[in-house]
């Protein structure tokens, strides 16, 4: 079940490392407590969200693929 | 003893001639920067070209966004450009007039106090 979230990213056929550099500049736009959704192509995107989550503290709710599509749902710190 | 700052240096020794090895260090920088790990990229031997003016227009490496783009993302996010003074006077380069904003000119010392103090250091 999709988690509620607040704002939408959509990262779709961006090359590394666009989807973790627009994935910063979103989050860092949200208030403590909101959640970005963002949706990525590039297979990469999972270990390196999932490393960039552990780096900056955000929380990584959840994730999920969908077709060629891997779909992240972080919370800001 | 080093201090350990927690500091990347990633070392661009490539070029235009090599797009690869010039774009993947601003790959690895630009992805430094937004993980809160300071960073700091160093051109020597033919890296140096690529803090002229016009030069990373011309660089494009397959599965990575366009040089110029990352490079400007990286000077934007506070990001510094060391370059190689003695590399850069051999190929006869005018720095003041021909360099991108935000690279600047150092020599030996300067690098390893640089490398002295970094958590690693990477050469492409």
């Amino acid at each position: 079940m999709p988690a509620k979230f607040d704002q939408e990213l959509d990262c779709s056929g961006l090359a590394c490392p666009m989807p973790i550099l627009k994935t910063k500049k979103a989050v860092d736009a949200l208030q403590t407590g909101q959640v970005l959704k963002m949706v990525a192509t590039d297979p990469g995107s999972l270990p390196d969200i999932q490393a960039w989550t552990a780096k900056t503290g955000h929380e990584l709710l959840e994730h999920e693929k969908d077709g060629n599509k891997f779909i992240f749902y972080i919370k800001r710190k | 003893m080093s201090e350990n700052n927690g500091k990347i240096i990633l070392m661009c020794t490539h070029g235009p001639e090599d797009p690869e090895r010039a774009t993947i260090p601003f790959v690895i920088a630009t992805a430094a920067q937004a993980s809160d790990i300071p960073v700091l990229i160093g051109f020597q031997v033919n890296g140096v070209m690529l803090a002229r003016k016009g030069c990373a227009e011309h660089v494009f490496a397959a599965g990575f966004p366009p040089l110029k783009e990352l490079i400007d993302i990286y000077i934007e996010s506070g990001g510094e450009l060391f370059v190689c003074g003695p590399c850069v006077q051999s190929r006869k380069i005018n720095s003041e007039e021909e360099f991108i904003e935000g690279a600047k000119v150092v020599n030996a010392a300067t690098f390893a106090k640089e490398i002295s103090e970094a958590a690693n250091v990477l050469v492409y």
